[in-house]
């Protein structure tokens, strides 16, 4: 399949299929980086590749899962490229993909900074019982906007079992901001979507994540949802409910978002309290991201050196 | 709509004699209505008229009011001490409409100064609907004061059939839990309440349920029972059967964790989580008075009613 992750302001002098026949593998990070530096040429002038080759493959997904996440991520790409920096800036290729000793659980991870940060990954998960596929997109603003963060992760459990999360994730208490609660979930179509899926999916039901913190972080407009085909054991459901009903509610909350938040900048000139208040907030909402999702379950996956590397990178994005 | 009000009756000849004391104690009878050596006999009887029509929760089934009852009386043992009798207008503590097909009862204590109470509200609304049936709601909740940052409790049963009913039961938090997960697990993780929510939810006739305002869904706690049960296969009596062998003993362990946890404990406020909370706890009673009553009373009781009951709720609400 042609390459994905083309950046869409090439060089002018390079054309795009020509550029497109180049393995990523052989061209040096360091040297793009150094001759970024020498050239100071800003990010989005270079045709610097947004990530590395690993992710896009999203390998051992149900084709219309893979299908749905490169969409994603491509839509992220030609309406942020501007404001983002390729993947290769902050991680590098031994936390760009990783794997256990046996090769049977694998990672891959992209962090693309501009906004504050989108973080995009994968991750298999292999145990004697069986193997876990769970992708995930973050897009985290900065403390100059208010806006809402971007959250997303379709978490395959088994063939038949899926778990869906799709949020804006409010950066302020919306009880003491009913206005915040208005502008960005009242007013938008956040609500209709979630309704949307209800009624077309019968098999989502709501899923009560046993971490509280969690529950409450998440939106009122939040899709927290499972989902149970029952399949006489082929995916031909499940395929058919992430094509025809979680990837087009999922592009669309994508496309709330970016028109919201990252083009119309958030409701306020955030103040310096504000600010702080909000970098508060964020902090703590991602370190318990963290704790919670990742750090116990990494080493234990993938040995404490992979993990230690990987989890290193993603805490000095997220600033902990 | 025109609006007709409970008349003002005479006083009972059981009254005791009153003593113009200083003190402002007051001792609750077996009954739960007052006697009071201070206050003067027709802010008794205010309150002791007022709140005989309001626990009679009348046409709901027996175990819905058995329910209610048993929680109204809980409170007043445990923080009846704390709280001064009902001063709402008599027409405001009781109201319906002209054909009598919708009525209402308000019962609002505030606490004392010196308590940790801001004030306990409980209501009961009846509405005959067109199809034939009725709507019933009944609540009851309490509001603590900037002096502690504990949560406050709330419960509502609103059933618009008798195989068919909709409970909010929480203790929804005072604070921004996203920036206090130490709050979160003295309040709910520690007092395990959301073992709860998952019991409930085992019962067959139990599904969760979303509330159309995303306002009241932002005030409610992460471990908030917010259920809708349909009893259509069991009839009636599965109905009653649930609210009495499931809701009701659930609903007075969580009334228990908040009375001791909450209401009775002793919490460190500083001044500027005060004034943060002062702010916070206004618009949240501005906003639910807004949802609860802003929806129904205006089409069932009219707007002179409806300014009226606003206006006494507002006073107590000092909003």
């Amino acid at each position: 399949m042609g390459r994905m992750i083309l950046p869409l302001c090439p060089h002018p002098h390079v054309s795009l299929s020509s550029y497109s026949t180049l393995p990523l593998k052989q061209i040096s990070i360091r040297k793009i980086r150094n001759s970024v530096r020498a050239l100071s040429i800003t990010p989005f002038e270079m045709e610097q590749p947004m990530r590395g080759r690993a992710l896009m493959e999203f390998p051992h997904l149900l084709a219309p899962h893979k299908d749905l996440m490169v969409g994603l991520i491509s839509a992220l790409d030609k309406r942020l490229h501007r404001h983002l920096l390729p993947s290769s800036a902050t991680v590098p290729p031994e936390a760009e993909y990783y794997q256990n000793q046996s090769g049977a659980s694998q990672g891959s991870l992209c962090i693309n900074r501009g906004i504050d940060f989108i973080l995009a990954s994968w991750l298999r998960l292999s145990s004697p019982t069986g193997a876990m596929n769970i992708t995930n997109i973050q897009g985290y603003l900065k403390s100059s906007t208010d806006a809402p963060h971007f959250q997303f992760e379709l978490v395959q459990c088994s063939p038949t079992y899926f778990i869906f999360f799709l949020d804006l994730i409010p950066r302020k208490d919306l009880v003491l901001n009913p206005d915040y609660l208005k502008t960005f979930y009242e007013d938008s179509q956040l609500e209709a979507l979630r309704k949307q899926l209800g009624t077309q999916v019968l098999e989502a039901k709501p899923y009560f994540s046993s971490s509280l913190y969690f529950r409450n972080v998440v939106s009122p407009t939040g899709i927290v949802v499972s989902i149970t085909c029952e399949d006489g054991g082929t995916a031909g459901r499940a395929e058919e409910i992430i094509r025809d009903n979680i990837e087009p509610i999922a592009n669309e909350v994508l496309e709330i978002w970016m028109d919201s938040c990252v083009c119309k900048g958030g409701t306020t000139t955030a103040g310096e309290n504000e600010r702080d208040q909000l970098e508060k907030r964020d902090r703590m909402i991602k370190s318990r991201a963290i704790e919670m999702d990742l750090s116990s379950s990494m080493p234990i996956q993938f040995g404490q050196e992979v993990a230690d590397r990987v989890l290193g990178i993603i805490r000095g994005v997220f600033r902990l | 709509m025109a609006v007709s009000f409970s008349p003002i009756l005479h006083l009972p000849h059981s009254l005791p004699s009153l003593l113009a004391l200083k003190s402002s104690r007051t001792k609750i009878s077996a009954t739960g209505s007052l006697s009071s050596s201070s206050s003067s006999a027709s802010q008794m009887d205010l309150h002791n008229q007022g709140r005989q029509k309001f626990i009679e929760f009348p046409f709901v089934s027996a175990p819905n009011r058995d329910l209610m009852v048993n929680l109204v009386s809980t409170v007043e043992d445990r923080l009846g001490s704390h709280l001064l009798p009902c001063t709402l207008p008599l027409d405001v503590q009781h109201c319906q409409n002209e054909s009598g097909s919708a009525q209402a009862s308000l019962h609002i204590r505030s606490g004392l100064q010196s308590s940790q109470v801001d004030f306990i509200l409980g209501s009961w609304l009846h509405c005959k609907l067109p199809t034939g049936g009725a709507l019933n709601i009944t609540s009851l909740s309490t509001y603590l004061n900037p002096s502690t940052d504990a949560p406050n409790f709330m419960i509502e049963l609103i059933q618009s059939s008798p195989t068919s009913l909709v409970l909010i039961l929480d203790l929804p938090p005072r604070k921004d839990l996203a920036l206090s997960p130490d709050y979160l697990q003295t309040f709910y993780e520690n007092t395990q309440l959301d073992t709860h929510r998952q019991m409930l939810m085992k019962l067959p006739e139990v599904q969760p349920y979303v509330s159309s305002s995303l306002y009241l869904r932002s005030v409610l706690s992460p471990t908030v029972v917010l259920i809708q049960i349909g009893a259509e296969e069991g009839g009636p009596e599965r109905m009653e059967e649930i609210i009495k062998n499931h809701l009701h003993p659930t609903a007075q362990e969580v009334l228990g964790i908040w009375l001791d946890h909450c209401a009775c404990g002793e919490r460190l406020v500083g001044e500027e989580e005060k004034a943060y909370m002062m702010k916070r706890d206004r618009l949240i009673k501005k906003k639910t008075i807004e949802i609860d009553l802003g929806t129904n009373f205006p089409r069932l009781f009219g707007p002179e009613v409806t300014d009226r009951v606003l206006g006494a709720i507002q006073k107590v609400y000092s909003i």
